[in-house]
């Protein structure tokens, strides 16, 4: 393989993990904190691109359409929390599983009525390429590259330099203690759904030039955002962008050596490492409900 | 005698009435209603009995019905063996992933279940499209050989060949229920540290479990497979996952006659409801959310306790019998 091949192989490798990054990151915010597993972050993602999709068409602007994109995933991941995982904060895992798989294909249903079935091309904001040691290199992906970067920066420093932030990670370690501590757990995990919502917005946003938006995206997207969330191990950030960055490198690398690799790879490594350790790279055994 | 009798009467009076159905209702929509309880009590198996929440059903679902569509289509044309084909698929697919599968946590083994069914759906419909004919489906009707004493090929045959299937999946499951393994399944499901205790193996008992339960699914594959005649990559579809959980909470969860009913509403709907609205998704979704809120009993596991009470009045029992007992 040349070498110019692998470095574009890399780059497209490094864009793909950052989206898969901001689409997991979400699943493992809400399983560390409120031990849930919301699969309606896959339904954010799909109206994050769809709204992207609209709204760029509208008015021309990707970069518009991409911020209206956000705050309408947040705004429904607002709605959602506060009218359906309210109720379900108290109860096993497997239910929240069943009932955010229902609002998942719900939502589904929701799009396909607004948007139709077939699926939309969504333009590239610049066609402008960069030349890194002799390859031309898309702008727009290293955009990706560089939002990603931004966001777990973000995402690093709120958790650890700010009152909320630190309630947040306490959360992980011992829900009831922080209660116990007098801080509104409940405000807290809305908070932290809406930050979800509004990031797996973000990861469908930028991911919607990519590829094009189709109703069923979220559900393609499903099995790369399960893989990246269960080898990074639940609940752990730094375990989701590792993992993030070597499911990229797969999907990317693997599918230039064989193109039906890039999907069958990372479920294999996901088997070894499950078999290696069963709760995922970063994954505290001592997680359990 | 009359213990065997009784044991028995549930499961005939049940299918009884399902063969007696087949008067009044269309054929198509029986065999339908069959072939999906018996997809189902396998979810419902292990999710109300071993504690495991399963999105990959149609993993398995598409193992045997691939298994009996190879066999159909490349090589062979007896239903029979063509089924069985599909069964044996179905247990070589749970064996092998299974001993990986059961040693996770119950939310790591849904999250890894969903994802194989959706990887199995990328290795038919791309990976393997030289073999699988990609979206395309194979179909192999025409292959399908007469037989003698009971002719699957025909629509009334199949009817009864499924309706004995279904018979035997229930007793088998009646039968599981009554034995000690049952018992563990559930004592898995509830307290798994005790049961270690008592010196059984948790990781033996949810093998078995999750063999059993999906290689039931893998038969009821294999029906689908002989009675469409074909087999494309949309039985595993994602988009479809949902449906075996769906019915397992629609009919009450764990209960044994739970997936019939759930079979027979869920089918019922989907026939009325798809011709009043064509957005299918937006309502199984929402339907799946109202029953989760409220109060995820199911039709099947509200109704048992009041039809006990009312059967069993004038014996003066407790609203219970050795059949009909709550099953928690």
């Amino acid at each position: 393989m040349d070498a110019q091949l692998l470095l574009s192989g890399v780059i497209f490798g490094l864009s793909v993990g950052s989206i898969y990054f901001l689409m997991a990151i979400g699943l493992s915010l809400c399983f560390g904190l409120m031990r849930v597993i919301s699969l309606d972050q896959l339904l954010y993602y799909s109206f994050g691109a769809y709204v992207t999709y609209s709204l760029s068409l509208a008015s021309g602007s990707l970069w518009l359409g991409l911020l209206g994109g956000v705050i309408v995933a947040g705004l429904i991941s607002f709605a959602v929390e506060r009218f359906v995982f309210r109720r379900i904060y108290e109860r096993e895992l497997t239910f929240s599983m069943i009932t955010s798989f229902g609002i998942l294909i719900g939502g589904i249903g929701v799009i396909k009525a607004v948007w139709g079935v077939v699926p939309r091309p969504v333009p590239v904001p610049t066609l402008a390429q960069v030349d890194v040691l002799g390859t031309g290199v898309p702008v727009y992906r290293l955009a990706i590259v560089a939002i990603a970067i931004l966001v777990y920066a973000g995402i690093w420093l709120f958790l650890n330099r700010t009152i909320t932030g630190k309630a947040i990670r306490a959360g992980i370690e011992d829900v009831e203690h922080v209660e116990g501590l007098g801080i509104n757990v409940s405000r807290l995990f809305t908070l932290t759904f809406i930050i979800a919502g509004t990031l797996s917005g973000l990861a469908g946003a930028l991911h919607a030039p990519l590829i094009m938006v189709d109703p069923h995206m979220g559900l393609e997207v499903l099995a790369f955002a399960f893989m990246v969330v269960i080898i990074g191990g639940l609940g752990s950030i730094k375990g989701t962008l590792v993992s993030a960055l070597i499911v990229g490198q797969i999907v990317s690398l693997g599918s230039l050596i064989y193109a039906p690799l890039a999907q069958m790879a990372p479920f294999a490594i996901m088997m070894l490492i499950l078999l290696v350790k069963p709760t995922g790279l970063y994954g505290s055994p001592l997680l359990k409900k | 005698m009359a213990r065997a009798l009784h044991w028995w009467w549930g499961i005939l009076l049940a299918f009884t009435l399902v063969a007696l159905s087949r008067l009044v209702l269309p054929l198509p929509f029986i065999t339908e209603v069959l072939i999906f309880s018996i997809y189902t009590i396998g979810c419902s198996f292990l999710l109300g009995r071993v504690g495991f929440i399963s999105f990959g059903q149609p993993a398995y679902l598409a193992a045997g019905a691939y298994g009996t569509a190879f066999y159909l289509f490349y090589f062979g044309s007896n239903p029979y063996i063509g089924v069985l084909m599909g069964v044996l698929s179905g247990l070589a697919v749970s064996g092998l992933v299974g001993p990986l599968f059961v040693r996770l946590r119950s939310d790591y083994f849904a999250l890894v279940n969903l994802a194989l069914a959706v990887i199995i759906f990328y290795l038919m419909q791309k990976v393997l499209a030289g073999i699988t004919k990609g979206d395309n489906g194979l179909w192999f009707l025409t292959n399908i050989a007469s037989t003698p004493v009971l002719d699957i090929a025909s629509p009334n045959g199949f009817f009864v060949f499924a309706l004995i299937a279904a018979v035997a999946v229930w007793a088998l499951y009646k039968y599981l229920d009554d034995t000690l393994f049952g018992a563990c399944c559930l004592a898995t499901k509830t307290n798994e540290d005790k049961l270690e205790f008592l010196g059984y193996s948790n990781y033996a008992i949810r093998l078995a479990a999750f063999i059993i339960a999906n290689t039931t699914t893998a038969l009821a594959g294999a029906l689908y497979a002989v009675y469409l005649g074909f087999v494309s990559p949309e039985i595993t579809s994602p988009a479809r996952a949902a449906d075996p959980v769906v019915v397992t909470i629609l009919g009450g969860t764990g209960t044994l006659y739970g997936p019939l009913v759930g079979a027979v509403v869920y089918t019922g709907m989907k026939d009325v409801i798809s011709q009043l609205i064509g957005n299918w998704e937006l309502f199984i979704g929402f339907l799946l959310v109202f029953i989760m809120l409220a109060g995820e009993k199911g039709i099947w596991g509200t109704l048992q306790p009041r039809l006990a009470r009312l059967l069993f009045r004038h014996r003066g029992s407790a609203g219970t019998t050795r059949d009909e007992r709550p099953t928690r």
